[in-house]
């Protein structure tokens, strides 16, 4: 899988909800939204081996 | 497209937007935030939150007889406030709305980075302590009174503010935790009326602040993710860590604080603002607590800056 957090791209292997690998990743679903494969998704949503996903984060100070 | 976890319903594009402008208009409507003929300001910094005020208000106004006018203070702070400005008056040009803008270092004579430098507060640096607030109470206080000063100036009945649900509960929070009640008294409503207070409106208080940044992005409302450089000082970024981890153990925790305050807030309002008198700045005569000096005049006095215009702002140029 190829996930973009912070503008960093990494591989990752990595198969299952969206709202499990924020919880790996350290990040609150609260703050961020997330898009895969280019579209907003849910945090619901299953993901694998062949998606792309970018966390960005939308919750700042200020 | 969305997963609400607060209600577990699932959104596609259109019936989220739907779901949102419906939000926002139940709340200016219940909470009786606008008048027919009224002239509204938009505090409007650039940033998420105000952006998609301003477009939901220009939305509204195209059903309701009101003005709109944007005011954004320019606080200086390098490397953040030019960005989110930027927005601002594109924003504005894209809705025909008109933009005026008041600068801290015109204002108030310094930039809050200069400000700040004078406290010896040293900007990525948060020592834990209270007083490392003092970036954020110092802009804070600087901020609401160009932006109330500003919108009396524009002629301005109302004065929206972007605070979201996310805002309100953290403020309610805080006060809670620091044992300032009577902070809250006056959260929505000051205590005691003068002609010199522009009417505040939060037409967004009921909405959650992620929600926000996905109307934006559905709507194409170009977002800067950049964090104010003060923000990692003050006891807010804390409260707002706490709440957003209960909110994912127990989803619909920020509704349930904001909605409690609802209910209290006429009582904490009536037993808080008995006897309450408001002085006159002596300086510059607007509203004082006390001792004839507003918090205004006493921060950029005793910060050395005192370097303050006259004159009226022009719309879309600073002042």
């Amino acid at each position: 899988m190829e996930l973009i957090v912070d503008d960093e791209k990494r591989k990752l292997q990595y198969s299952g909800s969206v709202s499990s690998l924020l919880k790996k990743l350290g990040v609150m679903r609260e703050e961020v939204i997330v898009k895969v494969n280019g579209k907003l998704a849910p945090e619901t949503a299953e993901v694998g081996a062949k998606d792309k996903v970018e966390v960005i984060k939308v919750v700042f100070g200020g | 497209m969305a997963h609400l976890y607060y209600c577990n319903r699932h959104f596609c594009a259109a019936h989220f937007i739907r779901m949102f402008d419906k939000r926002f208009r139940k709340t200016v409507r219940k909470f009786s935030m606008l008048r027919k003929g009224d002239r509204v300001a938009v505090g409007l910094s650039g940033g998420k939150d105000s952006t998609v005020l301003l477009h939901s208000l220009a939305e509204l106004k195209k059903d309701l007889p009101f003005e709109l006018v944007a005011i954004t203070i320019d606080e200086g702070i390098r490397g953040y406030r030019e960005r989110t400005l930027r927005i601002a008056k594109e924003e504005c040009k894209k809705l025909g709305v008109e933009h005026v803008v008041y600068r801290f270092d015109k204002e108030a004579g310094k930039t809050l980075d200069k400000l700040v430098k004078n406290t010896n507060t040293k900007r990525g640096a948060g020592c834990g302590k209270e007083s490392c607030d003092l970036p954020c109470s110092q802009c804070g206080v600087l901020r609401r009174y160009l932006l109330n000063k500003g919108a009396r100036e524009v002629g301005a009945t109302k004065l929206a503010m972007g605070h979201n649900l996310d805002d309100m509960a953290q403020t309610v929070m805080m006060n809670i935790m620091r044992n300032e009640p009577s902070r809250l008294a006056r959260l929505n409503e000051p205590m005691v009326k003068n002609a010199r207070f522009v009417t505040r409106i939060r037409p967004l208080m009921l909405t959650p602040e992620k929600e926000n940044a996905i109307y934006a992005y559905l709507k194409g409302i170009e977002l800067e993710h950049v964090e104010c450089p003060y923000a990692h000082f003050a006891f807010r970024s804390h409260v707002r860590k706490m709440l957003n981890e209960t909110e994912e153990r127990y989803p619909g925790t920020k509704f349930k604080i904001v909605n409690s305050f609802l209910d209290m807030e006429g009582a904490l309002h009536s037993h808080y603002s008995k006897g309450v008198k408001l002085a006159e700045c002596e300086s510059c005569g607007e509203p004082a607590a006390k001792d004839g000096i507003c918090m205004y005049c006493r921060m950029i006095t005793s910060s050395g800056a005192g370097n303050r215009t006259g004159g009226r702002g022009k719309t879309g140029k600073a002042r």
